[in-house]
């Protein structure tokens, strides 16, 4: 891996020269509110590269919550009617990725891009983005990447990795694209103190995760098993069924789910456009069909479908790694306290 | 001879034409459908089993069943109205055009099966799905050994494919057994549920598939019965039905359990149903 060392005023140029190319995307904190959200910028300056995860992952830039797919108008006297694809390649760079982010991204590609067929939408505003991670020198208080192995440090899957060092900032080209940014920049590369340096901000980084993170190897792939073969006794579900709001939050905000609803929403004029958007498995007209009839119509049962999804090694098997990525959004954002962690615990007991 | 370029229109739906509606029972019709694309008017090539994505344009889309034989056939649907999409589709008219994704799913088993006894048993609106494969067996009549179909409806209004079932009766050899729920005058076939035809076809067990298709409590009343009488749970097989988005395993509406409806099945074994873990 081609490595360099760059000061502050440097990097800052790295991403003016991406923003020449991409739309730049990164973290800004909201003044007010004090949250972070990622968001498109108008400068490298805009940002906030050391700021605490975004509040929404970034899914949202290849997945986006309403997706336009297609337009269409029936003429009802003609007895016709034109589709017209809509949504275009906007090449994006996005600054500051936090590594749980990333592998969530990872998953998205392979469960889009691979399996039995290629979904274009997702292909489509996926191409051509240029992707910056930044190392993690402290967990925040609901962090736990540790248990899923992608963080605090991503290893691989990105274009450009930063690390902030005591003096300046350690830049890793993860892909040949990033090579050649940073080459074209002629940019310096590292000494091998400085590579040096980068181990100990990650090892400092791990041990200030809590113990319980870190101590035990096994905290989740018990529970995986688990979970896998079915090996939970219906009153855990039960339980963790009746805390469940159904508000649908967790899904929202969890950089993997990826389940869409697809509608065509119609003007009064006639001219129609189908609409992709997000869903969650925890509401109850997700598996609603025609009389009533819902296969899934208990909450504890469509609970168990999303623990399933983010614990089980079937639905690793697309993503090539567990669905969950351990970056502790749905402990932020769950009224009834069954964050994944805290499942994981009651499936252990 | 030469392997066909499979075609599989995956997101963005072509046009068809309706090209004629017939009235099947009360809410049921079919409609029989062109490709305006004469390429694909040609080579669109399906499974017995298969499903297409339909969109009623203005409405939105639906998941529907492909009840062509995949030899000399013409391309339709069958279509129950039963909510917002169906409805508008039943008030289209012949020369309305209608949008295709698919085809769909893995479909029914056929050279697999060869040599054997094939018993379809279908409830109601559970005749679609099988259409297709009845067909394809009757078409190589010479490969199988009895071909049976045990069917039944609420009243005899609601029989399907009435004109086809005498047609393929011509065949010879082909066993049918049609039961409505309560006794109508006029009606001198068969009264009673899909179950107590098993024992009255006197349904081999031995070398034979069974393809099963129907509502929730019919199925389960069969397939107890069915397993009673010896059968083997990976020689029945039956097709189910979710709440669908996409049809192409993205949407993830339509997983049961590590499966996906859509792209893994819509066929399954008895076997692998009970296995999948969830209810269906
Ligand atoms: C593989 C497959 C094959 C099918 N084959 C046939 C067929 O040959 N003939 C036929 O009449 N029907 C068939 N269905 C059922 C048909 O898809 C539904 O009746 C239809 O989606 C109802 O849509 P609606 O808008 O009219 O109903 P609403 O109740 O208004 O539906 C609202 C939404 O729920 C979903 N939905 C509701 N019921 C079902 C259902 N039973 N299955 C899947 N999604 C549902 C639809 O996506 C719809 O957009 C099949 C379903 C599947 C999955
Ligand atoms: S399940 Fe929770 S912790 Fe895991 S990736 Fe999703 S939001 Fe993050
Ligand atoms: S965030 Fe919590 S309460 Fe809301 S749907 Fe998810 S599990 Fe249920």
């Amino acid at each position: 891996m081609s490595v360099f060392a760059v000061s502050k005023e440097v990097l800052m140029t790295v991403i003016q020269e991406l923003g020449k190319t991409h739309e730049l995307h990164g973290p800004r904190v909201d003044r007010a509110s004090g949250q972070v959200f990622f968001e498109r910028a108008g400068a490298a300056e805009d940002i906030a590269l050391e700021a605490e995860l975004p509040s929404m992952p970034p899914k949202e830039l290849f997945f986006p919550q309403v997706d336009r797919l297609l337009k269409y108008r029936y003429d009802s006297a003609a007895r016709s009617v034109e589709l017209t694809r809509l949504g275009q390649e906007r090449p994006k760079a996005l600054i500051g990725l936090r590594p749980c982010d990333l592998a969530a991204i990872q998953c998205l590609d392979r469960f889009f891009l691979g399996q039995e067929y290629v979904d274009e939408v997702y292909r489509t505003h996926r191409r051509k983005s240029f992707i910056v991670t930044y190392t993690c020198n402290e967990p925040a208080r609901q962090c736990f990447c540790v248990c899923f192995h992608t963080g605090p440090a991503a290893e691989e899957g990105f274009d450009l990795n930063v690390t902030r060092l005591a003096s300046g900032y350690l830049l890793e080209a993860g892909s040949e694209q990033g090579r050649a940014l940073a080459v074209g920049l002629g940019l310096r590369p590292a000494t091998e103190e400085q590579r040096m340096e980068k181990e100990r901000v990650v090892e400092r980084s791990i041990a200030l995760f809590p113990e319980k993170a870190t101590g035990n190897k096994a905290w989740a792939s018990r529970v995986m098993n688990r979970v896998t073969t079915g090996f939970v006794k219906p009153e855990v579900w039960e339980e963790i069924g009746k805390k469940c709001f159904e508000c649908g939050g967790c899904s929202y905000v969890c950089p993997t789910c990826s389940c869409f609803n697809v509608e065509d929403a119609c003007g009064a004029e006639g001219e129609c456009e189908r609409l992709r958007t997000w869903d969650s498995c925890s509401l109850e007209s997700y598996t609603r069909m025609a009389g009533d009839h819902n296969p899934r119509k208990l909450v504890e049962d469509r609970r168990n479908k999303r623990f399933f999804c983010k614990l089980s090694y079937s639905q690793s098997k697309k993503y090539l790694r567990p669905g969950c990525v351990g970056c502790g959004r749905c402990v932020w954002v769950c009224p009834g306290d069954i964050g994944l962690p805290s499942v994981v615990e009651q499936v252990k007991s | 001879m030469k392997a066909e370029a499979k075609i599989t229109i995956v997101d963005f739906p072509e046009v068809v034409n309706i090209d004629e509606i017939r009235d099947e029972a009360p809410e049921v019709k079919t409609f029989y459908l062109s490709f305006l694309d004469p390429r694909l008017e040609a080579g669109f090539r399906i499974r017995s089993g298969q499903f297409i994505m339909c969109t009623v344009f203005g409405a939105g889309e639906f998941a529907v069943s492909l009840p062509p034989s995949p030899e000399r056939d013409r391309l339709h649907i069958t279509v129950r109205a039963v909510g917002k999409v169906t409805h508008a589709l039943h008030r289209l008219r012949p020369g309305d055009k209608l949008g295709v994704r698919g085809p769909f799913g893995n479909g029914f088993p056929f050279e697999e099966i060869k040599g054997k006894n094939v018993i379809y048993v279908a409830g109601g609106i559970g005749l679609i799905p099988l259409r297709s494969s009845i067909i394809h067996v009757l078409q190589h009549r010479e490969a199988f050994g009895r071909i049976i179909l045990l069917y039944g409806a609420r009243t005899s209004r609601d029989l399907l494919y009435r004109e086809d079932i005498r047609e393929w009766q011509k065949t010879p050899g082909f066993e049918t057994f049609v039961a409505i729920d309560r006794a109508e005058s006029g009606w001198d076939g068969e009264v009673g549920y899909v179950n107590t035809l098993i024992g009255k076809a006197n349904v081999p067990v031995e070398n034979t598939a069974a393809f099963v298709c129907g509502p929730p409590v019919m199925f389960n009343g069969v397939i107890a019965e069915l397993l009673k009488r010896g059968m083997s749970e990976d020689d029945i097989v039956s097709t189910l039905e979710r709440n669908m988005k996409c049809g192409y395993g993205k949407c993830q509406h339509c997983a049961i359990g590590r499966t996906l409806v859509c792209t893994d099945g819509p066929v399954y074994t008895y076997r692998q149903i009970k296995t999948l873990g969830e209810g269906i």
